[in-house]
């Protein structure tokens, strides 16, 4: 794999809306996130924002996919 | 137009679909708050944090008489936790009091933000229908798992190697949007 796809999966990974728990409860960051630079952690936030529109656009009920996790978190 | 507290007495009694429906409505512009954070805290991290935050506080919000009280509360619980990661990992991050103050004062003039629009909808429904089967299926799978499953149970599920699976997911938005583009609607943010 080349770097610049390396560099295009983390942004990829980072830009999407699974997140970990942390040991102690609480949400936590994603690993991609800290591998990226700084450029690389600007993109991911542009990638998440526009896929969140899309992702609610696309939904029945107009929820994007971070919407989504922090529901079924609450209903656990 | 209804501000955002209209869902505010429902959720405040415990009802998950009315804190989606607020949800659905204020993410954009939580996020858009953290912006100035993106390279010093994962903001995605942040911002489901920060509403689990609101989720179990929301019963105690006393509405001010101004609009968006809860998306207001949103934005400084969003902001604080920004700041705190951002000061654990180092960076200096000072808090902009004049700029929060600033947002802060928009939100509370503001209209309820706007849910995408019924064309919108039909134009992306369209738009994803021409994707290629294996961004469509990277696609889908993200929505269906509603961010509660890493992404290598999803590429596993489909038979794809994990990064194959996330070159699917950015092929798949960028040809979202490009066709979104086509369409004439306006995107957000400029393709990464």
């Amino acid at each position: 794999m080349t770097d610049r796809r390396g560099r295009e999966a983390l942004i990829e990974a980072a830009a999407g809306a699974f997140r970990p728990r942390r040991p102690g409860g609480g949400v936590g960051p994603s690993p991609a996130w800290h591998d990226l630079d700084p450029d690389g952690r600007e993109e991911a936030f542009a990638a998440a924002a526009l896929s969140r529109r899309l992702e609610a656009a696309l939904d029945p009920e107009g929820l994007s996919s971070t919407a989504r996790a922090v529901l079924a978190r609450i209903r656990r | 137009m209804a501000e955002l507290d209209v869902h505010l007495p429902r959720i405040a009694d415990g009802d998950a679909a009315a804190f989606g429906a607020w949800l659905g409505a204020a993410e954009p512009a939580l996020r858009e708050s953290l912006r100035r954070f993106a390279a010093q805290a994962d903001v995605e991290a942040v911002l489901q944090e920060a509403l689990l935050r609101v989720w179990q506080v929301a019963p105690r919000v006393e509405p001010d008489g101004r609009p968006n009280a809860l998306l207001r509360l949103a934005v400084r619980v969003a902001r604080n936790l920004a700041l705190d990661e951002a000061r654990r990992a180092g960076f200096r991050a000072p808090a902009d009091e004049v700029e929060l103050t600033a947002l802060l004062d928009r939100l509370a003039g503001a209209a309820a933000p706007e849910p995408p629009d019924p064309l919108l909808r039909r134009l992306i429904a369209a738009c994803r229908a021409k994707l290629a089967a294996k961004p469509r299926a990277a696609l889908d799978a993200r929505l269906q798992s509603g961010g509660s499953e890493p992404d290598a149970a999803l590429a596993a599920a489909l038979g794809m190697r994990l990064n194959t699976f996330l070159q699917n997911v950015g092929r798949a938005r960028k040809a979202l949007a490009e066709c979104l583009r086509r369409g004439g609607a306006a995107l957000p943010e400029q393709v990464p």
